[in-house]
Order: structure tokens, then sequence, then C-alpha cells
């Protein structure tokens, strides 16, 4: 090819691969963390939305998604079971724990039975737990826990795994709800339960008698539960944001540097374009364009990497990432344009540059 | 004839730091369209400063340049660019070619800046052959010699066809024989498409095969 910014690009080849990497490290951040925040929730959203109870029965002040406190009474399962309008009843506790070097993890106690009768949960495989026993989901069960194998649970304490459970619902680890009571010290406490209507459409109507009945609770419609996921976990749309904007910044400065360097290196031949008549417009242009290859290089490079980063990731530790095609379009974005600014300023310094000094220029 | 290149009591002065190092001192000129015109004089007495100003890439601090009709001194910087993209050609000592780029792809970002479906392999072939390159077109300019550089950086200045060609001791790197060569272009190209040239040499035979020698001594013309 002919073209001067190929040929440029080609002349350099460590330079311009170190800023094709500069470029592709920023998108590849705002796939993976970007791709990560989606995919956990739509993970979360998913499980959750397997829960067919319609309303949820807590204490004030509780928040279901990170709850780890059980402090709803069971003795309010009979009473719930005994309002008129209401089909089954079932306590929960979830307890959430740090684990490993990755956050979290979360697991169930329930009851068994009245638990998957209500949501329609079966056992593909295995038993219902026992005290000592845990039963895990398929995605969790596909990690090496087949059935009769150990797990580890709150670090240290070993359970065996009595059954796979389908589908997926909550947290992917669940034992009997005695069991997770003796391990928390609660005895005849739950985290929440789960109410089941008879006829759904009256489930605003049962939440009323509910709350007459048992006043002081907090008593919340499933549904709104599910909408309040992604914006329940707070900050995450400003740490998204800052993040882009970190990306930016990196390839704008990476380019920068790149072109600044690159036309301190050619003083002498942007003279001879001045020579050759070349307006200032002409010579920015050439400059922008080399920007614009470069990041366009980095973007293929940064969307390749994040690709194969989340596939990695993903094999070892089972987190999901999910790329969606709105936060690509901005990467991409953000790295054209992160470049395109960069070269701006060395671009204008060039085509300013005296044509006659530039000449002579060693 | 007419007058192509004139110019009018040109000064230069240039300022480094708080010192003024006049460069010229009351330049008068003019160049008949067509002709081609020898610039000789001692190193350091303004030749080259004399054929940048001409050529817009400096302007000067005192006279009025006109080049075919278009006054350099009254306009912007960025006309004087579009004058020198439409007009000029120039030819340093040094080539100047760009190095990553192939003897054709040099002629072809000539064609590029001057735009205008400037693109025209049939010309460019022309010149190629007429400067005996048509084998080196697929070169850079690492892989010439001095000669063929010389003569590739000629072919690019002229392959918009530029009224006027601006060089600046264009045989000042090369050997006898390569000279020899460089100046038969020049002359051939004066001949065929009667374009005017100014060149700036030290070479008393070079300046012996032009139409006119213009001698210059401290700033001025003498
Ligand atoms: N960019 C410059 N800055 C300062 N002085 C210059 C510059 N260019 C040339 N000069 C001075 O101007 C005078 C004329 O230089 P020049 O036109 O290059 O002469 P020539 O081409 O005849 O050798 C010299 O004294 C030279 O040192
Ligand atoms: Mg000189």
């Amino acid at each position: 090819m002919d073209s001067l910014v190929v040929s440029n690009i080609r002349q350099r080849p460590l330079r311009s691969a170190i800023s094709i990497l500069g470029v592709a490290l920023g998108v590849a951040l705002v796939m993976l963390f970007t791709g990560l925040a989606r995919g956990m929730s739509d993970d979360l959203q998913k499980r959750s939305s397997n829960v067919s109870a319609e309303i949820i029965f807590t204490r004030p002040g509780s928040t279901q998604i990170i709850a780890s406190s059980a402090n709803v009474s069971t003795k309010y399962v009979p009473l719930l079971q005994a309002i008129d309008g209401v089909e089954s009843v079932t306590p929960v506790i979830r307890y959430v724990y740090p684990s490993g070097s990755f956050g979290f993890d979360q697991v169930e106690g329930v009851e068994w039975d009245s638990f998957s009768k209500m949501n329609n949960i079966r056992l593909i495989q295995g038993h219902a737990p026992s005290p000592d026993e845990v039963v895990i989901d398929e995605t969790k069960a596909s990690r090496n826990h087949p059935v009769g194998s150990t797990l580890k649970v709150f670090g240290d304490r070993v359970y065996r795994v009595a059954g796979i459970y389908a589908p997926e619902s909550g947290a992917r680890v669940k034992m009997t709800l005695a069991s997770l009571q003796d391990e928390l010290q609660a005895p005849n406490k739950c985290t929440l339960i789960y109410v089941k209507v008879k006829n759904p459409s009256e489930q605003l109507l049962v939440a009323k008698r509910i709350n007459e009945a048992l006043p002081g609770n907090k008593i919340q419609p499933t549904r709104e539960l599910f909408a309040t996921i992604e914006s329940s976990i707070p900050g995450l749309t400003i740490f998204l944001r800052m993040l882009v904007g970190l990306a930016a910044i990196v390839s704008a400065l990476v380019i920068m540097l790149a072109m600044h360097t690159t036309i301190t290196e050619r003083t002498r031949e942007i003279g001879i374009l001045k020579a050759m008549g070349a307006s200032r417009l002409y010579i920015i242009g050439e400059i922008e364009r080399e920007a614009l290859l470069i990041s366009f290089l980095g973007l293929l490079v940064g969307f390749a990497l994040a690709g194969i980063a989340g596939f990695g990731i993903h094999k070892a530790t089972g987190l999901i990432f999910e790329f969606g095609a709105r936060w690509g379009l901005t990467a991409a974005a953000i790295g054209l344009l992160g470049g395109a600014l960069g070269a701006f300023y060395p671009a204008a310094r060039a085509a300013n540059l005296d044509p006659v000094n530039a000449l002579a220029y060693e | 004839m007419a007058t192509i290149v004139k110019a009018d009591n040109l000064e230069k002065v240039y300022r480094i730091g708080k010192v003024d190092v006049p460069a010229l001192r009351g330049v008068s000129l003019a160049v008949q369209e067509g002709e081609f015109v020898a610039v000789m004089g001692p190193s350091g007495c303004g030749k080259s400063t004399m054929l940048h100003l001409l050529g817009g890439l400096l302007t000067p601090t005192k006279g009025r340049i006109l080049v075919d009709g278009e006054n350099l001194t009254a306009v912007s910087d960025a006309k004087r660019t579009d004058i020198r993209r439409r007009k000029i050609g120039f030819v340093f000592q040094r080539f100047n070619l760009f190095p990553t780029l192939t003897a054709e792809g040099n002629l072809r970002l000539a064609e590029r800046i001057h735009g205008n479906g400037a693109d025209d392999p049939d010309r460019r072939h022309e010149i190629l052959r007429m400067l005996h390159l048509e084998d080196k077109m697929h070169h850079k300019p690492l892989e010439l010699s001095g000669g063929e550089q010389q003569r590739v950086a000629l072919a690019r200045a002229v392959v918009n066809r530029p009224a006027i060609v601006l060089a600046d001791e264009p045989t000042g790197n090369l050997d006898s024989e390569n000279s020899e060569l460089v100046l038969k272009m020049f002359r051939e190209l004066n001949d065929r498409f009667n374009q005017t040239i100014i060149m700036i040499t030290h070479n008393p035979e070079a300046a012996a095969a032009c139409q006119r020698i213009i001698q210059m001594r401290d700033g001025h013309i003498v």
C-alpha cells in the first residue's frame, strides 16, 4: 500500500503494537467489567424469577438480596397459612458469607418439601437433604460436584451433596432449614417467608389481609424485587461510567504519546509535506487517520482480549460475563474518540510547524 | 514572454534571540515564463532564503513577491500554501523523499496532496519514463542510488506539472555523472513542458547549461 499512514505504522512495529495494546486494554477493561455486571445480575434475576411465591414476608429493614440475618420468627408460618387466600407458605434462611478471593457466596436453608412444592422444583438426581447434606443446582454440579461428593460451605464445614435440583432458583446451594438454624444459632428463625396465593390476581388483597393480621412486618411483592436487583447494587452504574471515562483517558494518553513521538521523529517529513503544498488540514487529517487506525486495531484486539479473558475467568471461577452490544458500542466510541482527541494536540502542533525549520531538522 | 516570478526589493532579517541576521538586503528579480535560471554565489549569501521566499515557505521582512499573477506577500499563510500546491515544485539537495514509501508512492503522495483528480497513472508513467525510472517504481529510496533518488524527487516535484520548479543545489550531493544526468532531466522538462526553473548551484558547468545566471553576494544580486 502506498499510504503514508500504513507505512508509518509499519515503520515502528513495536511502538504501534504498544499503542494498539494500550487502547485494547482500555476497551477490554470496559467490556469485562460491564460484561461481568450484566452477567451476574442477569444470572441472579434468572434464578430469582424461578420463585413462584407472589409475596415475600420479612421484618422491616431487611434487604433480601444481600440479607444474612435470620430475624423472622417461624411462628409466622402457621399464622400466614391461616390467612384467607393463601395457598402455601415456606420459610427460608438466606445466608451470605465471604468466600475465597472472589467476594461472596450464598446458601439457603429451606424446608425441602414445602419449598420444592411451592416453586415447582424437582430433584433430577439423588434425594432431598438431611442434616449435614446439601442439594445443589446443575450449574454448581457441573463444576465438579457430582452427587455423593463433598462440598465446603461457610469456608470449612463439609457437607455431602445429596441431590441436584432444577430449575435454578435462589442460592445454588441449599440445606435444610434446621441445619442452617443450628449453624447460625438461630433456632426458630428464618430470613424470609415466601407466600404463594391461591389466585395471583388477588395478591394485593391478600397482602393487605396479611398486613392487617400481622402488622409491623414488611410485605413485598416478589415482582417488585426482581425489578430492583440491578439498582440494588449501589453505585454500580456510577462505577461503570467512571471506568469507561478512565478507559477513554488511557486511550487518549497512549495515542497522544505515540503521536507526539511520531511527529517529533517526522518533523522533517512534515516540512516536506508543507513544501509540497499540503495544507494544515491535510496534515492534521493524516495524523488523525494514523491515530484512528491504531485505535481501530486497538478496538479489535480489545474485543478479542475481553472475549478470551471472559471465557478464561468463567472457566476458572464460574463468574458469568454477558457482553452487551450497547457497551460494545460505547467502548468502541470511547477508543476511537480517545484516539482522535489524543492525536489532536500533536497533529495541530505538526500542522503549525515552520516549514523551513522543519526541513532543516535532523 | 510573460513574467511569471517577480520580486521587488526583498529584505529578510532572521532573528536569533536578540540578534538580527540580515539574509537579504533588497533583492529584485524578474523571471520569464519558461526560463531556466541558475542562482550562484558563496555560501551564506542568501540564495536559499530567496528561493524559500519565492516558494512561499517564508515571508519577507520587506518587499513584494508575485508568482503567476498572485501576490504571495499579501495573502494568508493558508493561501500561500495553496498557491505553492498548485504552481510550485521544490527540489532539495537532500532529496527529501519519504523513506517508507516507494518511488511510486512518493509520486502518488504528491498527486494526492495536489488533489483535483491528479491521480493519473499515464502522466505518472510518462514522467517516470522520461527520468528513466520505470524499473525503479517499486523501490524505496534506500534501495536507490543518490542519482536515482534525486530523479525520483524531481519526478515528484513535476508530476503535477507545476508552472515553476525551484531547486536548491539539486546536484550538490551527486557525483559528476549523476549530476550530468539530473541536469539533462531539468533541461528536458524545461524544453518539453516549458516549465520555469530556478536552480541554485555551485557548479559552473551546471550554471552554463542555463539561459541566465544570477550572481548573489551578501544578500544582494550583483
Ligand atoms: N533559519 C535561519 N535562522 C537564522 N539565520 C538563518 C536562517 N537561515 C539562514 N540564516 C542565515 O541567513 C544567511 C543566508 O542563509 P542562506 O539563505 O541559507 O544562504 P545560502 O543558501 O546562500 O547559503 C546566512 O547568514 C545564514 O546563517
Ligand atoms: Mg543554501
